[in-house]
């Protein structure tokens, strides 16, 4: 049941006020049902474009892409995008529990159903005694567990995530990361992960991704042949973790330079 | 990891609520304190000491006369206020929405919203005769520009990112406008709100003036065309006493309603 993600031949061109960008030149990649792919690539290259597209918040100027073998023209069901701008993400007006349960109101669920998901989603980013206060309220990593936790009541199967820990504290990031992980393997949720953090990347994925520059295409997909079981202690000082790095280091230099692979 | 931030307390900038009770009655007092000692020896038919207007109130506005003229005027302006409220907001947030109706529209918004809705009343009598119908719809016609305006200003700035969130998860349509656009908007709307309630007040009286058997506006005009000097002043005074009224009666609505709004000001306030 599981949704993969194909992405063929994706092109984005921005038009209007005189000004033309080629966001995207032209994108093919996969991403299989289940597994969890980090997209790195340097800023403005292209990757709030290429995950709205595969959101179906924008549409894409040739290319398609494909949510579990659908095409998608609209925000396919049962995909859950977490933004960039969490502070601007999150309803102000409505109580923590109130913006993790908006979107639930739109599925066929009994009131007690809801409020269950609510509850278990808080409690898993650990924001359980949260839910009566204000977006507003909350620190900026609190704001965007929140907007994690909405994102993970809707029990969605695909997710889809733009550096949402790049404006999060070193240690809450760490924890949010085991959290991504951990949730990954508990549901099996197809996820892709958007991040400028190197580091991150490597640590988080299955495999990385690696765009160029601006006209973008991919530059690179790298395998993450580490253990499953990660932690962040050991696995970031494991001398395989280190080649990696390096390697998408190397990667991301050669394409702001604008060579190939 | 899950501690929350106290609720934050609003600043109390003017310290404790007797200092705050002083600083709001302060100049009120001051300025009928002037208003007494100015008049006072006053011999001048049309500006009476204000110990005479004081002393005629209790015997002009008794309870019958009450219920005579000022609960007629306030369902009026309750019915325009009321009336104009549901148009402009639904009309707003329409034209608000969709940028074609906008480009359509605008012109014609500005051209109306011009024209000083007191000379709507002889306009308006033509079509809607003398009757109650005819001053609410002058009220509810004032009334509707600011509230259309603001509303069309508040739905067309919903927040890009709001915006795609609610469409990410598939929040369109009658969802979309109750559990984002229009809260999104409120702010802007209770701006809207809050000067036509003012707008309301003036055309209660207006058109009260014109064409009318009770009222506010039209007891005002009586006293003033039978030379009863001291009696009419004591409408005024009404009238002032009503406008305070209502005006605090709305801040206290919109305090709960924008609740969140304050809150969130004064915490981007504090942290910038
Ligand atoms: N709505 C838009 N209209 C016009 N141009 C846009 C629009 N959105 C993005 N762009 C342009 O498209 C390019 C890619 O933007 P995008 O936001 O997708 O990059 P990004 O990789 O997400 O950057 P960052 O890492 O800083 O988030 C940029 O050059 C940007 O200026
Ligand atoms: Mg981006």
């Amino acid at each position: 049941m599981h949704a993969s993600l194909v992405v063929s031949g994706l092109r984005k061109v921005y038009e209007g006020s005189g000004r033309r960008v080629e966001a995207v030149r032209d994108l093919t990649f996969t991403v299989d049902a289940g597994e969890l792919v980090c997209l790195v690539g340097p800023s403005g290259c292209g990757k709030t474009t290429l995950l709205k597209c595969m959101g179906g918040l924008l549409t894409p100027t040739s290319g398609e892409v494909l949510v579990g073998g659908r095409r998608v023209s609209g925000p396919p069901p049962g995909m859950a995008f977490v933004f960039q701008e969490y502070g601007r993400s999150l309803f102000p007006w409505m109580r923590v529990g109130a913006n993790v349960e908006l979107p639930l109101k739109q599925k066929d669920l009994s009131k007690a159903r809801r409020r269950e998901l609510v509850a278990d989603a808080l409690e898993s980013v650990g924001l359980a005694d949260a839910a009566g206060a204000y977006p507003w309220q909350l620190s900026g990593g609190m704001q965007q567990r929140v907007a994690i936790a909405r994102a993970l009541a809707y029990e969605p199967e695909v997710l889809l995530m733009d550096e949402p820990f790049a404006a999060v504290d070193a240690q809450t990031r760490a924890d949010l990361e085991d959290l991504v992980r951990r949730l990954w393997r508990q549901r099996g949720i197809t996820i892709l992960f958007v991040t400028h953090d190197i580091d991150e990347a490597v640590y988080l994925g299955e495999r990385v991704l690696i765009l160029s520059a601006s006209p973008t295409v991919v530059q690179e997909q790298l395998k993450v042949d580490l253990p499953q079981e990660r932690d962040q202690l050991r696995t970031r000082v494991a001398p395989r973790f280190a080649e990696l790095r390096t390697h998408v280091y190397e990667q991301i230099q050669a394409a702001k330079r604008g060579e190939p692979s | 990891m899950t501690d929350i931030p106290p609720e934050p307390t609003r600043p109390s900038a003017w310290g404790s609520l007797p200092l705050r009770v002083l600083f709001v009655f302060a100049l009120p007092a001051l300025l009928i304190a002037f208003w007494w000692l100015t008049s006072d020896g006053s011999t001048n038919v049309y500006w009476p000491p204000l110990r005479t207007i004081l002393r005629t109130f209790p015997d002009v506005w008794t309870r019958a006369r009450l219920r005579a003229d000022l609960v007629p005027s306030l369902l009026r302006l309750l019915a325009g206020y009321a009336s104009a409220a549901v148009v402009g907001v639904a009309l707003g947030t329409v034209i608000g929405s969709y940028r074609k109706v906008r480009a359509v529209c605008e012109p014609v918004l500005e051209f109306l919203r011009a024209v000083p809705p007191p000379v709507l009343v002889p306009v308006i009598m033509l079509f809607a005769g003398i009757g109650d119908t005819m001053k609410i719809v002058v009220i509810a016609s004032g009334c509707v520009w600011p509230i259309l305006l603001n509303t069309v200003e508040g739905v067309r700035a919903v927040d890009s990112v709001m915006s795609e969130t609610a469409r990410s998860y598939g929040i369109t349509g009658p969802a979309r406008m109750r559990a984002v656009v229009l809260p999104s908007a409120s702010p802007q709307i209770f701006a809207g709100l809050r000067q036509a309630l003012s707008i309301g007040i003036i055309l209660m009286v207006i058109s009260e003036m014109f064409a009318a058997s009770n009222g506010l506006g039209f007891t005002i005009v009586q006293f003033q065309r039978g030379f009863a000097i001291p009696d009419m002043w004591t409408g005024i005074l009404v009238l002032g006493l009503l406008g305070f009224l209502l005006s605090v009666v709305f801040q206290l609505v919109e305090r709960r309603v924008l609740g969140w709004y304050h809150g969130l000001r004064d915490s981007s306030r504090r942290s910038s």
